[in-house]
């Protein structure tokens, strides 16, 4: 028992903390938007002088009470344990947020203007908090709301954790679906050797054809995600490949997007040249300055390497903003007007053409990925991200690879900087900061490194997602840092990884003491 | 005799250490000219002009010293860099701010100035104070970062805790620019030491002011410094610590609580960090979300060169940063707008020729 | 892979890139402009009627139109886009000019059944924010005019940009001269020019000030920088020889260094040219940087309250640029308004309440000369005729005072005025 009252009251305890996190950060006016636009429940009049959008915050505050019971409960072995567990949580966890709403309250209620300090406290998201009702009040609400839900979170958590009924329900499902004949219409699909392609085929085609329906914006989205992927393909060649973390990614971006603004662009050298004479040059440039990247830090690993390339890219962004480049690179004020593909004679910079040139790349990078990882260079950089003494001890010449491996890499970069700069018109030195170089790491590590499902996947979900979620635009950058841990924490090879890459994530080390690497929300 | 010397073990002369050499030659062939522009030949700063840098430099490289001890600690012991070492910092600045601000408005009137607010009135309290909030916050999140990102990934390969650091970073900067909006604060500091007031020093043709806040700073570094120094030396856990670096299995089988000595030291580098926060706070007025970014890489190219995993190498090398980055540009006679290129340039250039640092441990292969 | 499929693949983008170039092109082609036709008011009753099908409603100045017209349904606003730094250190300027245009679009009541919205975001003041911004509002088909951007620097990105896609700028508050002298048909101002300000500047610190020993800094922003660059010509068309002209980068915390290094040339006075967050860090720490004796003037970037409440003590004395509107009842009432909305007065956060304003007011006024009312209930409003109206804006009797626009798309008239801060406020400086 002793141990179930102190799991709750820890509990109850960090999901406070928790929730009030939430209030500060403003993010209980943004989960009740949310919660409006799921369940649409715009017409719901519940009465006791809350408006709709409170009725969605408290369902969402009751969703973390529920949670904070549950987890309480983890250890409980009977329901009364699991009940003590779950009222032990809900009791602090409402204690706490009760004491924040009445502390809020009474500030508020006396003129005092917290969002001096607390940026994300306007009058509208602490009345909403307060539920526009008297300090005292609004705690109790509180109070009643958590300890009822943590009480039914106890409860939750304990019969879902129990083993077996799990099982019991797979196992009807498997009972339903053998009932059909030994081997149903579907499976004999899934199993037939056209399978693979005809998907494959079919994914194409739906591809090919969906931007001509949809509007600009969408364009414009999926085209971003289309370049993300690109960027993600050559950092995967460079990280996942080859195994050298490269945090100056962005470098080679820079060089492939300032080559097409300089040589298309009116200003500051007058080229005018066309944009597909730009593009190849770019491409090779950036390739160029792989290599000259690469020789310096060949002999670095892990760390140090991340260090020394961050290094670069900043000195690199620095530069070209500073003012004795100015005449060369444009300086802060960045390169305007660049120039635009031309097809036939007309320009090309409508959004629907670009976005076939960006998917026309990302297959074009798909391709070449796919042909070096199943040759001999793909298996050299594998035995050289494995263990790099052995596979130089097996002949392989690790610093050619590796020089190859930031060559091609710093090509795909380049040739998405090339398409970035164009499409957007315009380039400047901030867009070039540590911060793409991050996103894209991201993308290859959350997506599964190594894997180019991988890469699309993540690319998917770290920039197409906060588009279709545009309530939590505030909140981006935090959820990006916040999901970067979780999924080291949780499930480190990405969301899609390959299948090798899972075993050496998950691998022990044998000279430590076993430790779980999992750990639990 | 000539000492026999395996021959497996000469390390014969490579490429880089010829261009190693040749590039060390060149630089300080055009250090060395371009002092004697400055200084003798064409001098165009005054004695005063120089005084300024270099107190500037000083103040400035004792702060970076105190948030590369803490780098080099983690280092040392785990052998991961701690991206989020400087938005430890950061929070900590973001402490002190609040005391500052709150005790601003509580009023101790007195009988020469019935307004009076206690900020002014016990300055020195106050001061205390700010240190103690700015300083407990920080230590308080570097334990909550060890136990959250970093505990639980010990026995992943090399890439997977430091995603989390970077993670970790993003997360607390971007927490910190919701919670307290994204303009930048500035320190309301006790009048006695406003910022930009102090001694003034008659040198060469104008004054030079040796300001409160400079100086305070200075000396609670040097204090901090040599307090820690003293820990790790001569306790039981500055042993205990040095024994985790050491070698962690067998730390643990001489009875140390390995867990517990991290968890330890995750406490004292974001103390270290938290105190740096609250003097850069104190010194330079800005607190923002952001404000880690820059020293902690700054930092942390103090801990390189000094080498890392050693202690009074990253103190000297803060020191050395900060000067550098102060008089380096009127030395080289290159805009003042690249000092921050000189940092990453030393950064990259250390790494690259010189991994093991200015006073640097030879580091094996592993740790490298 | 199969070799099959990868044949398949490449047939396919090859088939589908072709279909896309020779299918119907969107993009515009040039043609005459249009001159705007004056539409007569229907006054409609129901506004938001359900759908009926289109009858074909789609007035015949669409077609003719060089960039189409903007169909607004029923039930939909018609939006006004503003780019503007909403978050960091220079948010006061965009939230100010957003509150502003706010508020003109809620004295613009509704037009036909239809109202009007302002879709202000930010684009932290940078060329690559405002770039960003303005792709997402040229994709934006209910945005038919934008008001801004906030910054020069943004603005000069996103001018091609909306060039292109013909969405017409007007923007009170972006002042460098270039803006206009790069042959843009979109853009136009009701603010005044760097061009001017630099200019009066110059004159007051040379006539009024008279101080010979000028430096000159500025934060390479296209609006630091270009007015830094106009201040100095001036100065020396004045015979004044600046000591000195150095950028410094904006987001650093220390900039002893650099002001150690220009108080080796003991100057009298520094120009400024920049925004208040780098100039309130500068002044803080002149003092201990041998700069005690030296004043600091700054343009229209440094003006507002952030300036005063973070310098103190050690900003007495320091000058900067700012409009002030000619009294009216429309002024008064206007501040009126936006106090009570906003709980401050206009023109303590930044000096372009009012220019601010206008520029809404402008742009709403002209969408109303240039809107058609169609037969199936929908609003079109013809992009090319848009640009043209604003261009020939004449005499408008703004709060700012009266905007009439030149060919090059400057609107604005009045020139900016000096104020000085004694005991912890703006006072205007003594002529």
């Amino acid at each position: 028992m002793k141990t179930q009252l102190r799991n709750g009251l820890q509990t109850g305890l960090a999901f406070w903390l928790i929730s009030a996190f939430l209030f500060l950060i403003g993010f209980t006016d943004t989960a009740a938007v949310l919660f409006g636009d799921i369940i649409h429940d715009e017409d719901l009049r519940p009465g006791f002088g809350l408006t709709t959008g409170m009725v969605n915050m408290l369902f969402f505050l009751g969703l973390l009470g529920i949670w904070a019971g549950a987890r309480a409960a983890r250890a409980a072995r009977a329901p009364g344990e699991a009940l003590a567990a779950g009222i032990a949580a809900g009791l602090v966890h409402g204690l706490g947020v009760g004491g924040l709403a009445w502390l809020v309250g009474t500030l508020h209620e006396s003129k005092v203007r917290m969002s001096t300090y607390l940026a994300q406290l306007l009058p509208e998201t602490i009345q909403l908090f307060v539920l526009e009702k008297a300090p005292a009040e609004a705690a109790a609400w509180h109070f009643v709301l958590l300890l009822a839900t943590g009480f039914a979170g106890g409860l939750l958590g304990f019969f879902l954790g129990r083993p077996g009924w799990r099982e019991a329900i797979a196992a009807g499902w498997r009972q339903l679906s053998s009932h059909a004949g030994s081997l149903s219409t579907l499976q004999r699909i899934r199993a037939s050797r056209a399978f693979g392609p005809s998907l494959a085929v079919l994914g194409i085609i739906v591809l090919f054809t969906l931007p001509l329906r949809l509007d600009q914006y969408w364009n414009y989205t999926l085209g971003t995600v289309g370049i993300y992927v690109l960027l993600g393909l050559g950092l995967n060649i460079v990280v996942g490949l080859a195994g050298l973390l490269d945090l100056g990614y962005v470098a080679f971006f820079a060089v492939g997007a300032y080559t097409v603004a300089l040589l298309t662009a009116p200003a500051p050298h007058k080229l005018l040249w066309s944009f597909w004479v730009a593009l190849p040059i770019g491409v090779l440039l950036a390739a160029l300055a792989g290599v000259l990247l690469g020789i310096p830090v060949l002999r670095m690993r892990g760390d140090y390497l991340a260090i020394v390339t961050l290094g670069f890219g900043e000195i690199i962004r620095i530069l070209s903003r500073s003012d004795i480049l100015t005449g060369f690179t444009g300086g802060p004020k960045g390169v305007l007007n660049i120039g635009g593909p031309q097809f036939m004679p007309r320009l090309f910079s409508n959004e629907i053409n670009f976005l076939y040139l960006i998917l026309l790349c990302v297959f074009l990078a798909i391709f070449i990925t796919v042909r070096l990882q199943h040759s001999r260079i793909g298996r050299a950089w594998e035995a050289m991200r494995e263990d790099e003494t052995v596979a130089g001890a097996m002949g392989i010449n690790t610093l050619q690879y590796k020089l190859l491996a930031f060559a091609i890499g710093a090509a795909f970069a380049g040739l998405g900087g090339v398409l970035f700069a164009s499409r957007n018109q315009f380039t400047g030195p901030e867009d070039h900061n540590l911060m793409v170089s991050i996103n894209v790491l991201a993308v290859v590590i959350v997506g599964g490194m190594g894997s180019i499902p991988g890469v699309i996947a993540g690319a998917f979900v770290l920039k197409g997602l906060p588009e279709v979620l545009r309530e939590m635009e505030d909140y981006r950058i935090v959820l990006f840092g916040a999901l970067l841990v979780i999924m080291m924490l949780i499930r480190p090879e990405g969301l899609l990884p390959s299948s090798r890459r899972k075993l050496e994530v998950h691998q022990q080390d044998p000279n430590q003491p076993d430790e779980p690497i999992r750990g639990r929300l | 005799m000539k000492k026999f010397v395996p021959y497996l073990t000469q390390k014969p002369i490579s490429t880089y250490h010829i261009i190693q050499i040749v590039l060390g030659i060149i630089f300080s062939v055009y250090l060395l000219w371009r002092l004697y522009q400055v200084f003798i030949a064409n001098p165009t700063y005054g004695p005063d002009t120089w005084a300024r840098f270099a107190i500037s430099g000083i103040v400035l490289g004792s702060v970076y010293a105190l948030i590369a001890i803490g780098y080099t600690l983690v280092y040392g012991i785990l052998f991961m860099i701690n991206f989020a070492h400087g938005d430890v910092m950061m929070i900590g600045a973001f402490g002190g701010y609040f005391v500052f601000e709150a005790l601003s408005f509580v009023p101790s009137p007195t009988p020469a100035n019935p307004e009076e607010v206690f900020l002014n009135a016990h300055p020195i309290i106050s001061v205390i104070l700010a240190f103690a909030v700015g300083v407990s916050v920080s230590a308080l999140s570097g334990y909550l970062l060890e136990r959250v990102a970093y505990r639980p990934l010990r026995n992943a390969p090399r890439l997977v805790p430091l995603i989390s650091a970077i993670g970790a970073s993003i997360f607390l900067q971007n927490a910190a620019q919701l919670l307290f909006g994204a303009q930048r604060r500035d320190y309301t500091n006790p009048e006695q030491i406003t910022r930009g007031q102090g001694w003034g020093i008659p040198i060469g043709e104008s004054t030079v002011i040796l300001t409160y806040t400079g100086v305070l700073t200075f000396v609670l570094s040097i204090l901090i410094m040599l307090g820690l120094y003293l820990l790790v030396k001569r306790t039981r856990l500055g042993r205990a610590m040095r024994a985790v670096a050491e070698n962690k299995s067998t730390a643990a089988l001489m009875g140390i609580n390995v867990d517990r000595v991290i968890s330890q030291t995750f406490i004292i580098s974001g103390a270290l960090a938290g105190a740096a926060g609250v003097m850069w706070g104190i010194h330079l007025g800005l607190v923002f979300h952001f404000v880690g970014f820059l020293p902690g890489i700054k930092a942390f190219t103090s801990a390189v060169l000094g080498g890392i995993g050693n202690i009074p190498g990253a103190m000297l090398g803060g020191l050395f940063l900060g000067m550098v980055e102060t008089t380096g540009p009127a030395i080289l006679g290159i805009d003042f707008q690249l000092k921050d290129v000189i940092a990453f340039s030393i950064l990259v250039l250390v790494l690259i020729f010189r991994p093991t640092g200015i006073l640097g441990e030879v580091l094996s292969e592993e740790k490298a | 892979m199969s070799k099959r499929l990868y044949i398949v693949t490449a047939v396919l983008m090859i088939a589908s890139m072709v279909f896309a170039a020779c299918g119907p092109t969107t993009t515009p082609e040039p043609t005459a402009m249009v001159e705007p036709t004056t539409v007569s008011e229907e006054p409609t009753a129901a506004s938001e009627e359900p759908t009926e099908p289109a009858t074909g409603g789609e007035p015949e100045v669409c077609t003719s139109d060089a960039f189409g017209c903007a169909v607004i349904k029923p039930g939909q606003t018609i939006k006004i886009g503003m780019g503007g730094p909403m978050s960091g250190d220079n948010a006061a300027y965009g939230i100010d000019s957003a509150q502003a245009a706010r508020i003109a679009v809620s004295d613009a009541g509704e037009f036909n059944g239809f109202t009007y919205e302002l879709d202000a975001q930010d684009d932290l003041g940078t060329p690559e924010g405002g770039a960003a911004v303005a792709n997402k509002f040229v994709a934006d088909p209910q945005i038919v005019a934008i008001e801004g951007h906030v910054f020069s620097g943004a603005t000069g990105a996103a001018m091609p940009i909306y060039e292109e896609a013909g969405l017409v700028m007007l923007s009170g508050s972006a002042t460098n001269p270039g803006l206009t002298q790069n042959g843009s048909k979109v853009f136009n101002r009701g603010v005044f020019t760097d061009a001017v300000q630099g200019k009066f500047v110059a004159m007051y610190i040379h006539d009024i000030l008279k101080l010979t020993k000028v430096a000159i800094m500025h934060d390479s922003t296209t609006y630091g920088q270009g007015l830094a660059e106009v201040v100095r010509d001036e100065l020396m068309a004045l015979g004044t020889e600046p000591l000195l002209f150095q950028a410094i980068t904006p987001g650093e915390g220390d900039y002893t260094s650099v002001l150690a290094d220009v108080a080796s040339k003991s100057p009298e006075i520094i120009f400024y040219g920049g925004y208040a967050a780098e100039a309130t860090v500068i002044v803080n720490q002149m003092d201990q940087s041998g700069l005690q004796d030296a004043i600091l003037f700054g343009g229209d970037g440094i003006y507002g309250t952030d300036f005063i409440d973070r310098t103190k003590e050690n900003g007495e004395g320091m000058y900067a640029a700012s409009l002030v509107p000619p009294a009216s009842e429309a002024v008064t009432a206007y501040n009126a308004k936006y106090e009570a909305a906003y709980g401050q007065e206009p023109g303590k956060l930044s000096p372009y309440s009012w220019t601010a304003y206008d520029a809404a007011a402008v742009l709403i006024q002209a969408i109303e000369s240039v809107a058609i009312l169609g037969d199936d209930g929908n609003l079109y409003i013809p992009r090319g005729a848009l640009i043209d109206t604003v261009r020939g804006t004449k005499d408008y009797q703004g709060l700012s005072g009266v905007i009439s626009c030149d060919e090059t798309g400057e609107c604005g008239s009045s020139g900016p005025v000096f104020y000085v801060v004694k005991d912890g406020d703006w006072v205007e400086a003594p002529k």
